[in-house]
């Protein structure tokens, strides 16, 4: 046992990553090509946002917590505002309950729109990437058309949403569903339920068995991909997400099996685009007349706010999983006495770190990147020889090296025949 | 199981439990469980949870500074199967001078990076937490300061600069 030891190999991935929405390191130990221990260190861009909340007011918090994350804004910004009008027992009116929906669900799509290319991505398969960051433009071009902005809309408010959908965005919206529906959907599909060389590598790398996913709490498309049903909508009865038919997305309806492994998150983020278009469809077509603010003027809501007393706790499904916010009034003053919030990814990167343990280093990109962090640019990687101390780096290159030579591994054809998936997605821009 | 049922059943077993079932206003009201436990019974508290719910999902820990005292409150979502669920919330409190609490990572095992985090943050402590690194904050950062504190043990403004101000940091160097 202790000839074994002196081969360890001790490799820390991170902390600093381009595509990271927040750096973190893992620090991996193997023996040969497998892991024997993941260990998880974050706080390498931690920026003291409760430190910050607890200097600011109700309003001034909505765009801090909609900076945390600049692909889950809006989740953030809603979740902390059903946290605020819980505590203050403020009325949400109908129709801004239905256009929260249809923001939160456009950004659902743009959110799995990216993640699925960067698994493509970090399997070699860069056409997937494109045809995602492609179909992507759309939907984010809408967003800046109702809310002003590509990313950071503010579309939220305390009591309400600070825009409404026109006409003129309704159709542009349906129209959008209709290209997702007919040209990009059909495309998504093809790659992820029936190209064999995708399932080939997807399929048993990463698997988080679903006792892990319970015992762990993972959250999101990774809970769901390993069979655990619930999503914070339908559990929670959320807003008016009851109303539209909400239930939880899981792989066997598409696959009729549940293995839990990279294969299977990946099938629930194409249900979970079909789901989100559907559900906006509904929205649009259920939506009321009817104010969209509780209050006229930010001020107005701070004053009431300021009478607030007790707690509340806001929860929101957001792309990547449950998203929880806390929020403790202070009565006479409007900083809040306490707010807090926890992110879908730090459960999962903890089920995922030890669903890694007895798996190849190969697979480490594509399992990382599937619970969405988008660890699959890691950028570089030390590896250290724990038996002459020696030092060697390794690229994010030599690392997706490694990742596509074990695709063309499993199918030579590819390099020969590289199928253009993403070629004749044209009519976009 | 109804939050009501739930909550006869805890004031039943422990009767020294506050417990309240609140409701918003939002268009469907959502009902959520919130108990307030002493130190001494919160460990049991948690392992009946665990008995009425074996899949019981643990969320996450809520710890803050309430001036002569530290309070932890535990969000725990329970029966997520069925609809809806059971959203409860444990609170417990322990003084300032004897910052401790019973460790639940033996009962829920993904408490553990959260008990971490409320440790380096407000120096509230877990007896018996089988990992006591620090999470978030470096490894060299001061001992015995507390961030999240607001007494003389969190950070003191010689420590802050320009905090959330880019640009302003950037003018002075």
């Amino acid at each position: 046992m202790e000839n074994r030891v002196e081969y360890w190999v001790k490799i820390p991935i991170g902390p600093i990553h381009p595509a990271l929405e927040e750096p973190e390191k893992f620090i991996i130990t193997l023996d040969g090509e497998r892991i024997v221990n993941v260990d998880v260190k974050l706080g390498y861009n931690l920026r003291g946002v409760e430190w910050i909340g607890m200097r600011r007011n109700y309003i001034q918090i909505l765009y801090l917590a909609e900076r945390m994350c600049g692909i889950c804004s809006f989740s953030h910004n809603y979740t902390y505002s059903r946290a605020v009008e819980e505590m203050a027992g403020i009325e949400v009116p109908e129709r801004a309950e239905y256009i929260r929906v249809i923001v939160g669900e456009l950004e659902r799509i743009h959110s799995h729109l990216l993640n699925l290319g960067v698994v493509g991505h970090a399997i070699g398969y860069d056409t997937v990437l494109h045809l995602g960051w492609l179909a992507r433009e759309r939907v984010m071009d809408l967003l800046e058309a109702i809310g002003g902005n590509r990313v950071n809309y503010s579309m939220n408010t305390i009591g309400g949403v600070r825009r409404d959908i026109e006409e003129k965005h309704k159709r542009a919206i349906l129209e959008m569903i209709k290209y997702y529906r007919e040209k990009v959907m059909p495309k998504i599909e093809e790659i992820f339920l029936y190209d064999p060389t995708v399932e080939a590598r997807l399929r048993d790398a990463g698997v988080i068995p679903k006792r892990i996913a319970i015992e762990y709490s993972a959250q999101g498309p990774t809970a769901r991909g390993s069979g655990v049903e619930k999503d914070v909508r339908y559990n929670e009865q959320l807003g008016v997400y009851p109303d539209l038919g909400i239930k939880p997305v899981t792989p066997k309806e598409f696959t009729g099996v549940i293995k839990g492994d990279v294969f299977d998150r990946m099938v629930v983020r194409v249900g979970e685009l079909w789901q989100s278009m559907e559900l906006i469809e509904r929205a649009l077509d259920q939506m009321p007349e009817g104010k969209i603010k509780a209050f006229p003027k930010d001020n107005v809501t701070l004053v009431r706010l300021k009478k607030a007393e007790g707690e509340g706790v806001g929860r929101y499904e957001a792309p990547r999983g449950e998203l929880i916010h806390y929020v403790m009034a202070n009565p006479g003053s409007e900083i809040p006495e306490r707010w807090k919030m926890r992110e879908p990814t730090f459960p999962n990167l903890f089920a995922v770190a030890r669903a890694l343990v007895g798996e190849q280093l190969a697979d480490v990109p594509v399992a990382i990147a599937s619970i969405d962090p988008c660890l699959s640019c890691t950028d570089r990687v030390a590896v250290i020889d724990a038996k002459t101390g020696k030092k060697k780096v390794l690229t994010e290159k030599d690392l997706l090296k490694a990742s596509i030579e074990k695709t063309r591994e499993i199918n030579p054809n590819i390099k020969a025949k590289p199928e253009p998936v993403g070629g004749s997605c044209g009519g976009v821009r | 199981m109804t939050p009501e049922e739930f909550l006869e059943i805890i004031l039943t077993k422990f009767p020294n439990v506050e417990g309240e079932i609140r409701e918003n206003k939002l268009p469907h009201p959502r009902k959520r469980v919130w108990i307030n436990v002493e130190r001494e019974n919160f460990k049991d508290l948690m392992k009946l949870i665990k008995e009425i719910d074996p899949k019981a999902q643990f969320s996450i820990i809520i710890a803050r500074d309430g001036g002569d005292y530290l309070e932890a409150k535990y969000h725990l979502e329970l029966f997520y199967e069925q609809t809806p669920s059971i959203s409860l919330i444990v609170g417990t409190k322990c003084p300032k001078d004897d910052p401790k609490l019973p460790t639940v990572t033996d009962v829920f095992p993904s408490a553990l990076p959260y008990e971490r985090e409320v440790q380096e943050f407000l120096g509230l402590f877990f007896e018996g937490i089988p990992d006591p690194r620090k999470l978030f904050l470096p490894e060299d950062f001061p001992e015995g300061v507390y961030p999240l504190r607001k007494d003389e043990k969190g950070i003191s403004s010689g420590m802050v600069k320009n905090a959330g101000h880019p640009y302003k940091m950037k003018k002075e160097g």
